[in-house]
């Protein structure tokens, strides 16, 4: 739109408060953190010491670190692909197929579904402790015990825990995306179905050759949120797992050791570099992601 | 940006259009018995796992501390309040539930009012510096809240706001801003412009024009990203733990849950932890229940733009 | 909050963003930290006399922060915050109970603005060793050589030995340790009678004595991986001061060189991984202390390792029928150091008031309070502990718990086992030491990697310049 009369006036007085609240609270202190990524800040008295680049030094050596960006790559595979997966192939159930108005109680599914998505994680965490209580009085143990299997340490073994917490969050998030794929499936306009429908397609067929296709950008969008959920954990890893990591650091994340070596350790100037390095590492992803991604829509 | 690919589309329904007729369904469509019930077998099984925790939870308040760890699926053997009235006095359940929806409320409004204002702005005139501060705007999603707490604190509290629900319902405007102006502006961008434009030669305001055409015409978008706001704002934890610390009269519901379960921890109240637990879920399920459509479009609308 | 992405944020444009936040954010980042450096003591002051020898402001407001854990907060509430507004009628007292000191206090820390008491423990304390380097912490000589409170002499003469010195760091006492505890192995008396079970007083009998209990169908021996893993490294480490006497307890304090990888380290540690290996259910390691020490109040375990809060802690879970019992941890072999009597006996539990406090009179006086005669025994009444005033609990009832501390310490005498100060000191190392114990416990490593594991992080926390290096001699 043109600028018409008093344009310039009324874009001030619009942009003003929105912008002033927005730099004082997020941009400054995003700044301020990379500031202190270069100190030896404790956290405690008032003038950090400027070191340079060593914290990065130390970081870079520091095996915990190493130990936590690898369940980051862990999660960052896993987390999308199994839940990209469930919440497709129920998304598919739910419609049978394209166009068509879906399964009978498909609308009571979704909504069931979907319902982990309103919960805050504290919530969640605090209800898995009790599914996954390691001895017969869990929940899963309880089960398990009905037909005579001896407990599982679901979160005590170091090969199993980290699975289960992606479980969890897989568990959150597959309702989502079954709502997000199966509005997405009904919107595939029916001539195209029909037209698919008459050539012979089989459903599976459809669903690779029409369906998913249509459903591309959709998929994108969601493997970048998914993406950015691995980068994070902290709360389900700080709630769940066995001395907030562990066991032996088989569950740790960034997030975690960020906010372990602040509050624990008191070495603020280390945890900003930790936090610049999860900012450099999700960043990178969300760029990779929509390059590799980036495809010729399908337009209708 | 696929602007036309939006939840509300499904509602009409592809049913209700002018296009040809029905086609018959192939056998294939018509489906085989085995196939559909292994389906709706998997949807079933996948529906437990998401009603029996909460259902597990709800009846766990009920029992001792005793049936929870020895007997974890057995009934309550009797319905005693109890531990719910501990849950609400001691635990202070009722006073997080009202600081929850006092700072969630002005939250929102506020996120609502400025992203509305300036993503409007910015998708609706030229000027110099828009692209830049939209990028300003949208280059916070980008970043992790963690890199931001400590020196966040310091603005907080140099402001004299720490320890107050007005620091808290800045801090979450400010932290939902990036969201709802990306989001907004896409959406105001698909509107018409000749409207607008029509009102303005009529004589209105710019400001007019905004809060009586623009906003009725966008009240989709709106209303998607004002679920979108409450949710995200209704569940943080980081953020009150950090700013509203030092006084628990003021703490939010995430805030007190939390507590609650270290506090189970020492005084081994798991009745009165489960609760308090329920206690926090029911509302969510009762408006849930009420505002699916709405929760569940403005939750995934946000990615379909 | 909910982070999405923009679908084409060209890298150019976003760092242009940042540039002109950098502007705009320019003098905000210059205030943010401010610069406070205000000297340390800086509340108002009242006239010294008799009754007020530290001088405190009657009118000024304090604030005291407890830890709410296994000792309530009813002990301030009801004992010491009332002590100190009887005596100061004109002083607003402000309580905070938490179970997160170190989230809720370490940005009040950063921030200056600070509370006059604080409680630091639980599993969340803040590391002191840090304040203290950081000149946060306010040095308590003067508390300690205060008048007592309704007592002859100094509040130092009052106390347990060695109390002012378990304070102590960097050479100054920053911290005041209230409450003296007995660690050991806790049972109940009760079953192990009925059973004819008793205590071993060797590695070898405790060994026979845990497959009896298994053999009835107990879990012979546990304690908390998920959250206190540090109660089996206290175990782990008297047993290597029975062995070897309290010098390899300082030596570990003091980050020596190959203490960890030393000989009565390594023996202590593979006797209690054999316990580990034979006797310890894995469920274990996937629960939280009070989730243990209630199923043991309910019958399924038989020795937990702990300190004497215990019993007060469980109180709403133990059945009338359960009454706690201590035994000391076994000897390993006959020529130990240390008789099998010798105990972990400490005043732990820090208080501490912050240098920047606004009344940082007040929280020495409410700190004398504490160490009255009459304060010490109101919290022992309340809690069901002993504190390091002597003699303050004296013709208290005792619970069957605190009696079995006493008589524990009669018996050790002169043989008592130092408290670790590494805790206090180097948070980071503990925290590792807390993640190999699980480990070694629960048989994921060989007692020879635990030490070696352990001892390259205290080398590593000895070569980081960044933390502040504490020594003891004692």
């Amino acid at each position: 739109m043109r600028m018409p009369r008093g344009g310039a006036r009324f874009v001030i007085s619009f942009l003003a408060l929105p912008i002033i609240i927005y730099v004082i609270f997020v941009i400054a202190p995003y700044l301020q953190a990379f500031y202190l990524a270069l100190t030896d800040w404790k956290g405690i008295t008032a003038s950090p010491k400027f070191v340079g680049f060593k914290n990065f030094e130390v970081l870079f050596s520091d095996s915990v670190f190493w130990k936590a960006v690898l369940h980051h790559g862990i999660l960052l595979l896993v987390l999308p692909l199994v839940t990209l997966i469930i919440a497709l192939f129920f998304a598919f159930l739910l419609n049978m197929g394209a166009g068509t108005k879906g399964v009978r109680g498909s609308r009571f599914y979704q909504a069931v579904f979907f319902f982990p998505q309103v919960l805050a994680v504290a919530v969640i965490g605090v209800l898995f402790q009790a599914m996954y209580r390691p001895d017969k009085g869990g929940v899963l143990n309880g089960l398990l015990d009905l037909v005579g299997v001896e407990p599982i340490g679901w979160l005590t073994k170091p090969n199993l825990a980290l699975w289960m917490l992606i479980a969890v969050l897989v568990w959150q998030a597959v309702g989502f995306y079954v709502v997000l794929f199966a509005a997405g499936m009904a919107s595939i306009p029916k001539e195209i179905v029909e037209a698919a429908q008459l050539d012979g397609c089989s459903k599976g067929r459809m669903f690779f050759q029409v369906t998913l296709p249509l459903l591309w950008d959709t998929m994108q969008v969601a493997w970048v949120y998914l993406g950015i959920a691995a980068f994070d954990g902290f709360a389900i890893v700080q709630v769940l797992s066995v001395d907030r990591g562990g066991p032996d650091g088989s569950t740790t994340v960034l997030p975690l050791e960020i906010w372990r070596n602040a509050f624990t350790f008191s070495k603020y100037g280390y945890a900003s570099a930790m936090g610049v390095a999860l900012f450099v590492l999700s960043l990178t992803f969300a760029v990779l992601t929509l390059r590799v991604t980036r495809r010729e829509r399908i337009e209708y | 940006m696929s602007a036309n690919l939006t939840v509300e589309r499904t509602e009409g329904g592809p049913d209700n259009g002018s296009g040809p007729p029905p086609v018959r369904r192939n056998k294939h469509d018509r489906g085989n018995p085995a196939f559909k019930g292994l389906s709706h077998l998997a949807l079933f099984v996948w529906a437990l796992t998401v009603i029996l925790p909460i259902l597990w939870t709800f009846l766990a308040s009920f029992k001792t501390n005793t049936q929870i760890f020895t007997d974890p699926l057995g009934l309550p053997s009797s319905i005693s309040w109890d531990s719910w009235g501990r849950a609400w006095e001691k635990a202070n359940v009722g006073t997080y539930l009202f600081n929850s929806v006092i700072v969630v409320a002005c939250g929102t409004a506020g996120t609502m009012l400025l992203g509305a204002m300036a993503a409007y702005v910015l998708s609706r005139f030229s000027f110099r510096g828009n692209r830049f501060i939209y990028t300003l705007f949208v280059s916070g999603m980008v970043f992790p809240v963690f890199l931001a707490l400590v020196p966040l604190f310091f603005v907080v509290r140099n402001l004299g706001l720490l320890n107050t629900h007005l620091g808290l319902i800045l801090v979450y405007i400010a932290y939902s801003l990036p969201f709802t102006v990306f989001f907004l502006s896409a959406f105001f961008r698909t509107l018409p412009v000749p409207i607008a434009e029509a009102a303005m030669i009529d004589g209105a305001s710019h400001t007019r024009t905004f809060f009586q055409i623009m906003v009725p015409m966008a009240k989709p978008g709106l209303i998607s990203i004002t679920v979108f706001n409450v949710i995200g704002q209704w569940n943080q934890y980081l953020l009150p733990i950090v700013l509203l610390a030092g006084d628990d009269k003021k703490w939010v519901l995430t805030q007190g849950i939390a507590n609650i379960s270290t506090n189970a921890g020492y005084q081994a109240d798991w009745p009165g932890l489960f609760a308090a637990l329920t206690m926090t879920i029911i509302p969510a399920l009762v408006v849930y229940l009420i505002f699916q459509r709405q929760i569940q479009a403005g939750l995934t609308s946000g990615a379909l733009k | 909050m909910s982070a999405a992405l923009p679908q084409n944020p060209s890298r150019r444009s976003v760092l242009k963003g940042l540039g002109m936040a950098v502007l705009a954010a320019g003098p905000l980042s210059a205030c943010a930290f401010g610069s406070d450096d205000k000297p340390a003591n800086n509340g108002p002051t009242g006239t010294v006399s008799a009754n007020n020898p530290l001088g405190v402001a009657a009118n000024a407001p304090l604030e005291v922060v407890i830890f709410k854990g296994g000792l309530g907060d009813a002990y301030a509430t009801e004992v010491h915050e009332p002590m100190y507004k009887k005596a100061y009628p004109e002083a607003t007292i402000k309580h905070m109970p938490t179970q997160q000191i170190s989230q809720t206090m370490q940005p009040r820390f950063a921030s200056g603005d600070v509370p006059d008491v604080i409680a630091n423990s639980g599993s969340d304390v803040m590391d002191n060793g840090a304040l203290a380097s950081e000149g946060q912490l306010l040095d308590l000589t003067p508390l300690f050589d205060a008048p007592a409170i309704g007592g002859s002499g100094k509040v130092r003469d009052g106390l347990l030995p060695g109390t002012v010195e378990a304070g102590i760091l960097s050479g100054k006492p920053y911290l005041m340790k209230y409450i003296y505890t007995v660690y050991g192995l806790w049972y109940d008396q009760a079953l192990f009678e009925k059973n004819s079970w008793t205590p071993a007083t060797t590695f070898e009998e405790f060994d026979a004595l845990l497959g009896k209990i298994k053999a009835a169908g107990l879990k012979p021996y546990a304690y908390a991986g998920k959250n206190a893993s540090y109660y089996q490294y206290w175990m782990i480490a008297i047993t290597a001061a029975k062995i070897a006497g309290n010098q390899v307890l300082i030596d570990m304090d003091n980050l020596k060189e190959g203490v960890w990888t030393s000989e009565p380290v390594l023996k202590a540690a593979t006797a209690w991984a054999e316990i580990g290996k034979k006797y310890l259910d894995p469920s274990f390691e996937g629960l939280t202390h009070t989730e243990v020490q209630t199923a043991q109040n309910q019958g399924q375990i038989g020795f937990y390792p702990s300190g004497s809060w215990l019993e007060n802690e469980q109180k709403e879970q133990t059945p009338a029928t359960f009454k706690y019992g201590l035994t000391p941890t076994p000897s390993v072999t006959s020529s130990d150091k240390l008789p099998f009597g010798a105990v972990r006996a400490a005043a732990g539990e820090a208080y501490i008031i912050p240098a920047k406090a606004k009344n940082p009179q007040g929280g020495l006086e409410y700190m004398r309070m504490m160490l009255s005669k009459e304060g010490a025994r109101g919290f022992s009444e309340k809690t069901g502990n002993i504190t390091v005033v002597k003699g303050a609990a004296d013709g208290l009832p005792l619970s069957p718990g605190t009696k079995a501390s006493n008589d524990a310490l009669n018996k050790a005498g002169d043989n008592i086992i130092t408290y670790n100060l590494f805790e206090d000191w180097y948070k980071e190392f503990e925290t590792e030491l807390r993640a190999k114990t699980n480990a070694l416990m629960f048989g994921r490593i060989t007692p020879d990697q635990f030490c070696k594991d352990v001892q390259a992080k205290a080398d590593a926390v000895r070569n980081d310049s960044a933390v502040t290096k504490q020594n003891r001699t004692s």
